[in-house]
This record gives C-alpha cells, sequence and structure tokens, in this order.
C-alpha cells in the first residue's frame, strides 16, 4: 500500500504540503521546547569548592512527604534562601560510626563516612541534605539549580501545551485531507480495497510525511535551540557555564512523537470513513453524511461548562502559573467550539443568510447555502481560526497585563521618595535620625513556601520593618493593619488569601526562605500583591539582611543621606527604582512572550493551513457552479460572501473567548475587572485573521478557477 | 415472461432473492427495491433499464456487494455475499467482480496500467502478463500504458475501466451507465466492446442503463419500476422467433 500511498501523495501537492509544514513545524517546536527539558534533566558539572569533599550536608531543599487521599506523596523544592545548618550538627554528625574529617560551617559540612545511609538520617533530622556526586555542585552554585529549575518548569508548565497544540493542529491537517478525499477512498474501497487497505494506506502516508516532515523540522529545531540557548545564557537565565543541550535526545523523543501523533491522527479519520460505502464513488455527487451524534453534542456541553467554571479555578499565583492556567482555559473553549462547531455553522448560517445575501447578491445566497451544506466541513476551518483568535487575543495580553499591573502597583505603592540598594551594614537607626528623613523601612525581597494540596509552591514574599511602614509603603490594606505584623504574624495579598482560604486571625502554615516551618497570624490582608508579594513578613520572623531601604525624605536630606550610607550602597528616586523592577520584568516576561509567540504563530499558521487545504477540496463543486452557468466573478464573491460570514463567527466567538479568559485570569491576579487591551493589539489580531481567512482561500480558489471546469467536473476531486 | 427454473440456476453467475432495500430519506423510509428475484446466467449479457428511481443502480449496487440490502439474498456463483464480513465482501469482489462507472472511475495519481492492476496489486496476486496483454489489446489501450487517465479521452477512460474489470478474470461484470457520459459514435464503440467480450470469452454482463440504444446491445432486459421488475425479455430468444 505504500507504493500507492506514495503516487497519491504526489497527486496533490497542496494539500501535502500543508500537512508538511504544519508538520515541520511541530517537529520545530517539540525538538526546541525538548531541548530545554533535556538541558533541565542533563547531568551536572563537576564541583569545583567541593571537588575533593565526598559527602557534602547542607539545606537547600525543602521536602515533605505525607498522605493525600490516602497515596503517600513526595513533595521538593528548591529553597528560596540558602538554609543554614544547626549549631550541633557537626558533632551529632562525627557521633555517626565511619564518619570523619567533618568540616565546615552553618552553610555547609564536608565530611567523608562509610555509611551515606545513617548520615542521610542524622541530616534529615535536621532538615538537611546529603550531596554527593556531582550534586555536590548544587550546593555551591544556586544559579545552576535555579537554572535547572527554570527549564524544567518552563518544559514542564509550557511543554504540555505546546504538545498538545502540535497534536491538535496535526491531527486537524491530517484529519482534514483525508475527508478531502473522501470520492478517492470511495473509489478505492470499490474498486476492491478492503476498509484495512485503506487504513494501511492512510496511516502510511501520514508516517511518510511525518518522516518528510522530520528531515527538515529536526534540523530547524536543533537550529532554533542553539538560537534559544544563545538567548538563555545572554538573558541571564542560565549561567554561562551551564552547559545546555542541544537537543540530541528531544530530537528523536520530538520525531517519534510527531510519527505517532500522525499515525493516530490517520487513524481516527479512517475510523471516521469506516462508515464509506463503496457506492459513494459511483455517485456522482459525494455527500458527506448529514446524522450529527448527540454524543457529540454532549461532550461539545460538557467541554464548554467545564470551561465557563473553569474560569474560577484555574488561576495559581505567579505569572507562569496564570499562563498555563489561562491556557488551559482557552483549550476547553476551543475544544467546546470544535465539538459544536456544526451546530455553530449551522445556526449561523442560518442567520447569517440575510446578511450575506444583503451584501453580496446572489453570490451571498449561494454562500449561505454553502455553509449550512458544508456546517460539518467547515468545523475544521471555524475551529483553527477561533483558535488562533481566541490565542492572539487572550495569552498575549495577559503577559502584559500582567507586568503592567505589577509596575503600576509598585508605583502606587511606593510612598518613599528614594530607595537605597545594596544597603549593606547601613544602620537604619542612623538614618532615621538625620534631619528631613521621615521614616526608614527596611526590607528583603523573599520567598516564602506554602503547601498546596500534594505540592509545595514558592511564593513570592517580602520581609520588612513594619514600624515606619505606613509612611513608606501602601499596600491598599482591605483588612487589619500592616502595622500589626510582629514576629508571630504576616500580611497576606487578598489573591492569596482567597486561594488558601485564609482570613485576618487565622493560623498560616509556611516555610520562611531557607526551609524553617512558621506557624504565622494572619494580620493583615493587602490588595497589591503582584507588586509587593504574596507575603509580607516582619524582620523580626526572617532576619536576614534587607536587599533595600525605603526612605520617606524631604529633598535636602539627601545629601546627608548619600554620606551615610557610603560607598558601596547607592541612592536613587523611587521612581527610578521602579523602573529597573519593570525592566527586570520585561527581561524575566522574555521567556513567556517568546512561548506564547510561537504558539501563536503556530496556531495561525494551523488556520491558513486548514483553509488552503479546504479551499483545494473544492475544485469539483466550484467546476459544477461554473458548468450550471455561475461567472468566475459570482465564485469569487460568492467566496468572499462565505470568508467574511465565517471570518465574523470566529472573530465573534474567538474574541468572546479571549474576553472571557483574559478577565477571569487578570480579575483573579489583580482585582481588576476591566483587563488592559491596547487598540494596536486589537486591530493586529483582528488584521492577521482577515489576512489568514482571505489569502489563504483566494489564491488557491483563484488558481482553481483558472482550471478548466469542465475537466475539472469530470475528474477526480 | 420467461421464468427461472432450478437448473438454470445452476449455472448462474449471480442470483438474488426477495431483495429490499430502504433508505432513511429525512425521517421518510423510501423503498428503492421491493423484493427482487432475479437470475443471470453465466456467458449473458444482461441490460437492467428503469426510469430515474426505479431501483436500478441500487440493485446494481446490492448485487455487486457495494452495497447491503436491507432484507434478502445475494449469490455470487455459489457463495451468499451478504452473509460476508465488509473485508471478506472486499476481497471476493476484487477476485470475482468487475467494475465500470459512469464516470470518475479511475484513480488520477496512478497511470493507466497501474490503474489496470490496481485490483490485482490490493489483492496481493501476481498479474498475468500474458492475460493483461491480451485484455490491453484487446479493448484498444495498449498505447497508452503510461498516459494519466487526465490525459485521455472519455471513450478511453472508459476503455481502462473495462480492462481493470476484465484484469482479474471475473466471474460477473457490473456496468453502471457505461456510455452515460460518452458521445453516441464512442458510445457504440464501448459498447460493442462489451458485447463482443461476452461473445468471445463467455463473459457475464449484467449493465444498467436507461439508454434503449444501449439496452439493444444485451441478451436480456430486464425492467424496473417503483422497485419491482415490470418486464423482463429475452431480446436474442425473440429475435430467433421472429
Amino acid at each position: 500500500m505504500t507504493g500507492i500511498a506514495l503516487r497519491l501523495l504526489r497527486h496533490r501537492p497542496g494539500s501535502v504540503l500543508a500537512t508538511l509544514i504544519a508538520l515541520i513545524a511541530g517537529v520545530t517546536i517539540l525538538t526546541s521546547m525538548g531541548a530545554l527539558v533535556e538541558s533541565g534533566l542533563r547531568p551536572l558539572p563537576e564541583p569545583q569548592q567541593y571537588a575533593n569533599a565526598e559527602i557534602v550536608v547542607a539545606k537547600r531543599d525543602l521536602t515533605i512527604t505525607g498522605k493525600q487521599l490516602g497515596d503517600p506523596y513526595t513533595a521538593t523544592v528548591q529553597l528560596p534562601e540558602r538554609g543554614s545548618l544547626p549549631a550541633g550538627l557537626a558533632d551529632e554528625l562525627r557521633k555517626v560510626p565511619g564518619v570523619e574529617n567533618v568540616a565546615g560551617n552553618a552553610d555547609a559540612l564536608t565530611l567523608q563516612a562509610s555509611d551515606r545511609v545513617a548520615v542521610e538520617k542524622v541530616a534529615a533530622s535536621a532538615g538537611a541534605q546529603v550531596y554527593t556526586g556531582n550534586d555536590r555542585v548544587l550546593v555551591e552554585r544556586p544559579d545552576i539549580a535555579e537554572a535547572r529549575g527554570l527549564l524544567i518548569e518552563v518544559g514542564g508548565a509550557f511543554g504540555g501545551y505546546v504538545v498538545m497544540l502540535v497534536m491538535f493542529v496535526v491531527a486537524g491537517t491530517i484529519g482534514l485531507s483525508i475527508r478531502s478525499r473522501r470520492r478517492d477512498l470511495a473509489l478505492l474501497r470499490a474498486t476492491a480495497a478492503t476498509p484495512g487497505q485503506v487504513r494501511r494506506m492512510l496511516m502510511a502516508e501520514a508516517a511518510i510525511l511525518a518522516v518528510a516532515g522530520s528531515v527538515v523540522g529536526v534540523p530547524a529545531g536543533l537550529l532554533a535551540s542553539r538560537w534559544l540557548g544563545e538567548q538563555l545564557v545572554a538573558r541571564g537565565f542560565v549561567p554561562a557555564d551551564y552547559g545546555l543541550s542541544r537537543g540530541l535526545l528531544a530530537a528523536p523523543a520530538a520525531v517519534l512523537l510527531i510519527v505517532l501523533v500522525a499515525l493516530g491522527s490517520a487513524l481516527l479519520a479512517s475510523r471516521k470513513l469506516s462508515g464509506i460505502r463503496p457506492a459513494e464513488a459511483l455517485s456522482q455527487i459525494a455527500v458527506e453524511p448529514a446524522r450529527l451524534s448527540k454524543v457529540r453534542l454532549g461532550f461539545g456541553l460538557v467541554a464548554l461548562t467545564g470551561a465557563v467554571s473553569s474560569s474560577a479555578v484555574s488561576v495559581g499565583a505567579g505569572g507562569q502559573a496564570a499562563l498555563a492556567g489561562a491556557v488551559s482555559m482557552l483549550y476547553l473553549f476551543v475544544l467546546a467550539v470544535a465539538l459544536l462547531a456544526p451546530w455553530i455553522n449551522g445556526i449561523t448560517a442560518r442567520y447569517l443568510a440575510p446578511v450575506l445575501r444583503a451584501g453580496w447578491g446572489n453570490s451571498g445566497y449561494l454562500a449561505a447555502k454553502n455553509l449550512a451544506a458544508n456546517a460539518r466541513g467547515g468545523a475544521t476551518v471555524l475551529t483553527a481560526l477561533v483558535l488562533s483568535i481566541g490565542f492572539g487575543g487572550s495569552v498575549w495580553f495577559l503577559q502584559d497585563n500582567v507586568e503592567r499591573q505589577t509596575v503600576q502597583q509598585l508605583k502606587s505603592g511606593t510612598l518613599a521618595q528614594y530607595t537605597v540598594l545594596t544597603p549593606g551594614e547601613v544602620s537604619v537607626e542612623k538614618l532615621g535620625r538625620i534631619p528631613g528623613v521621615e521614616a526608614v523601612t527596611p526590607m528583603r525581597q523573599t520567598a516564602v513556601i506554602v503547601k498546596v494540596l500534594d505540592t509545595l509552591e514558592v511564593v513570592p514574599a517580602q520581609a520588612i520593618d513594619p514600624a515606619q511602614a505606613k509612611a513608606t509603603l501602601d499596600l491598599k490594606v482591605r483588612k487589619g493593619e500592616l502595622a500589626a505584623v510582629g514576629p508571630d504574624s504576616i500580611a497576606v495579598s487578598a489573591t492569596q488569601a482567597a486561594s488558601r482560604g485564609w482570613k485576618v486571625g487565622d493560623e498560616a502554615s509556611l516555610w520562611l526562605g531557607d526551609g524553617t516551618p512558621k506557624r504565622l497570624r494572619v494580620a493583615a490582608i493587602y490588595e497589591r500583591g503582584l507588586g509587593f508579594g504574596d507575603v509580607v513578613l516582619s524582620t523580626a520572623t526572617f532576619g536576614q539582611p534587607p536587599t533595600k531601604l525605603l526612605i520617606r525624605a524631604t529633598p535636602d536630606a539627601v545629601p546627608a543621606l548619600k554620606a551615610a550610607i557610603g560607598q558601596s550602597a547607592t541612592l536613587i528616586p523611587s521612581e527610578q527604582a521602579t523602573a529597573g523592577v519593570s525592566k527586570d520584568l520585561a527581561i524575566s516576561a522574555w521567556l513567556n512572550k517568546l512561548l506564547i509567540t510561537v504558539m501563536i504563530g503556530y496556531a495561525g499558521l494551523a488556520a491558513a493551513n486548514t483553509m488552503t487545504v479546504a479551499a483545494l477540496a473544492r475544485r469539483r463543486e466550484l467546476a459544477v457552479l461554473q458548468l450550471a452557468g455561475v461567472t468566475t466573478r459570482q465564485l469569487k464573491r460568492m467566496v468572499h460572501a462565505e470568508q467574511a460570514g465565517l471570518l465574523g463567527v470566529s472573530v465573534l466567538i474567538g474574541g468572546v473567548i479571549a474576553a472571557v479568559t483574559l478577565t477571569a485570569v487578570v480579575y483573579a491576579l489583580t482585582g481588576g475587572a476591566v483587563p488592559y487591551v491596547p487598540l494596536a493589539g486589537v486591530l493586529a489580531i483582528l488584521g492577521g485573521a482577515t489576512l489568514i481567512a482571505m489569502g489563504t482561500t483566494i489564491v488557491p480558489i483563484a488558481r482553481l478557477l483558472r482550471q478548466s471546469s469542465l475537466a475539472a467536473a469530470g475528474t477526480r476531486e | 415472461m420467461p421464468l427461472l427454473t432450478a437448473d438454470r440456476a445452476a449455472s448462474a453467475a449471480v442470483r438474488v432473492q426477495e431483495l429490499t432495500r430502504t433508505y432513511d430519506a429525512g425521517g421518510q423510509p423510501v423503498t428503492a427495491l421491493d423484493g427482487i428475484d432475479a437470475t443471470f446466467v453465466r456467458g449473458t449479457f444482461t441490460a437492467v433499464m428503469g426510469p430515474s428511481g426505479s431501483g436500478k443502480s441500487t440493485l446494481l449496487q446490492t448485487a455487486a456487494g457495494l452495497d447491503r440490502p436491507t432484507s434478502g439474498r445475494v449469490f455470487v456463483g455459489d457463495t451468499e455475499m451478504t452473509r460476508l464480513s465488509e473485508a471478506a465482501l472486499t476481497r471476493l469482489r476484487r477476485t470475482k467482480i468487475g467494475f465500470v462507472f459512469q464516470m470518475f472511475n479511475l484513480i488520477g495519481a496512478l497511470n493507466v496500467e497501474e490503474n489496470i492492476t490496481l485490483p490485482l496489486r490490493l489483492s496481493g496476486a501476481r498479474p498475468d502478463r500474458r492475460w493483461l496483454a491480451e485484455v490491453t489489446h484487446r479493448v484498444g489501450v495498449t498505447n497508452q500504458l503510461h498516459r494519466r487517465p487526465a490525459e485521455l479521452s472519455g471513450g478511453q477512460q472508459q476503455r481502462v475501466a473495462i480492462a481493470r474489470a476484465l484484469a482479474i478474470r471475473p466471474d460477473v461484470v457490473f456496468a453502471d451507465e457505461p456510455t452515460g457520459a460518452l458521445d453516441s459514435h464512442t458510445a457504440s464503440a464501448v459498447l460493442e466492446l462489451l458485447r463482443s467480450i461476452v461473445d468471445d470469452h463467455g463473459q457475464t454482463i449484467i449493465m444498467v442503463t436507461h439508454d434503449p440504444v444501449a439496452a439493444s446491445y444485451a441478451d436480456r432486459v430486464v425492467t424496473l419500476a417503483d422497485g419491482r421488475i415490470v418486464a423482463d425479455r429475452n431480446q436474442r430468444e425473440a429475435e430467433a422467433v421472429a
């Protein structure tokens, strides 16, 4: 069958090209995404500082074990701050039989031991871990551990969604290209191919295309991952000596995945064709069965309900989690549209008929009839358009909204006019005594760890001295008092309070950045969590030195302040500090934006592809219309009217989906009910969708119309 | 009207018994075949005629195993087709039954030779070169073997389709309006070809047509109306008597 499959492929270059493009882009994306994960999982480099230590004991991770619904689980996170070892640990370890040469400090201990397990036991009782081999590098290089975590998180959070998108697109394109050949396949069945042979032929064809796509996609993916690696290093996401993988393991995995997806899609599409009657080859017009299953309607409604209700749940804290939540919500919506598309198309065709007729006359009349008759075939086109509009209209703006809100909250929440960066050992009291200085608030950017179900989540936090904070910070406290935050209490953001179910007066269990477990009372709930972190601790709870000082003072105090802080610290106006933060935000958002661009681009490509295949499959239908006396001009107008109708519906549905997703996620993150959407962005998405919808249909249709209608009507589709 | 007797049934190429076929057309059941009994004798050329909607195409499709009857039985030789699975039915079709459709029945991606050998290839059989040479010579497409269907005229395409049907040495050839899309000159050449295949090789042919001229080439004309046989005329015998 492979021989016949190849011959059939050569004969329809248009739809083969469309499928190939989807596959090539898919392999390229999967290879470079895979390279990220591969880099995250690759062996660590040799340690330097601890090169000669057999065993290193340090506190760098937090691990918990427990039972969730009877299932035992273990969760580990990297500590946001370096953990220090208890003073007595060295002596405890010396007591372990076989342990020799214990040396080190509160940061890490090195030793030799004959019984590693015994050492682990003692270390674990102090909340510390044992590192041997190349893992020792994790103790001396927290930046490597961090890069590793980022790569795995990005690969995990986005990788899954990218894989789903690629599967969705490949399945749709292959399914459509098979459906468009229903007649050819009926003919093959009539001229004696068993259903199994047709299925094997279609699968052989899909496999050939997937392998051919990989031939181009893998080198492209390797190049892309090389570029991505350089960018990650240049932008400081990954240390230069990390040694990123180039995707040599990811490439075969990507090829395998794409071949399996292609085979699966072909199998699925050929199963749908199993109802094909060989007798269809004899009839003049191939008509798809009009019966629509109630099961499909049921699943569609379930997906829709799921998408609507997920808007409340899907949102986690932090940019990555929020984006992941938004994308999963989008997927549910798009899945619902894909399932319900035949009904949507049917209904809109009915309501659009007068509009199209008014706008395009007889061509509009034909267009409405086509949309109604082809409600099922149009499903793929509608889904592809909705997918790209929904994607373009939400995730990109979401990232912008998060950045904008963060900066906005920082700006309006910082009452102090001046900020001291890298304050070192500067005495806060001394600064406070300078004439013209009203208030000084030391602040340390840190993070705490909370348990969420059976996982651990790192939550951004600030440790401040709340004494004078009222004059330097406005966190928009909704309940309680910021000044009430003391050694045994915290303030939490409204978002965090809502998702954890914390109220003022409740006890919150968490771990400090260095892994110290704490039970702290919630003293206040505030709104500006994006700008200032979701948890505010007192410096009395977390005593690490501050990373900056917020100073409220009159301008004439500046010279004295500058003199007092010395050479190593810098004093800048707070607006300048905020600008610095927004620049940092843009840098850290770069990776998100890149991934979003790739996803939107791929969705757009899928839409373009789908429409080209759908247009090329209409050769026969157009020829019949031409023979019936419809002029070329009228046909072109008919196609315009159809596309305008489809585009209108897609923009409407995609726009609603994007709006609901964006509003829900932005509300959950910022509390703002109206997301910020720049007009230029909206125009870009509308323009892009129009360009795709028109360009990918009108060009192939014009090409078809140049061919002889008689020949087209008389031959295959 | 000559009724079929048991001894003639023994030499039947195709036999249908109490064949019915109903369709569901928008909730309304439509009866296309309403209890057809017929036997098609080996080595004969039968034309099935009738107005549009009389069920003649449905009879051909169900008798040829392209469509399944609602009730009734279909035998090709001694094999009861109606009992076979879809795959087994396909295997039977490609070894025992040849088809010639009205039009659009060649695979555009394959050249003439590949189209002719397609059923053989699908059944994994090795083509009998001598037989193929004879068939292609017989239908007159020997010089076009490496051309694509799109490069051929309608009459030539139909000759290729006939060659494809004969290539498997079928027990019976079904033809659905084989001349429906041809001009009268080309049509008569194709019909003469079919007639000569019956005369020279003892091939059984069952042809659906609405054209009385086409039907005049057949030995027997069965006429359907509203899913029933309303006339069954053996015209060779009639000529002999006349």
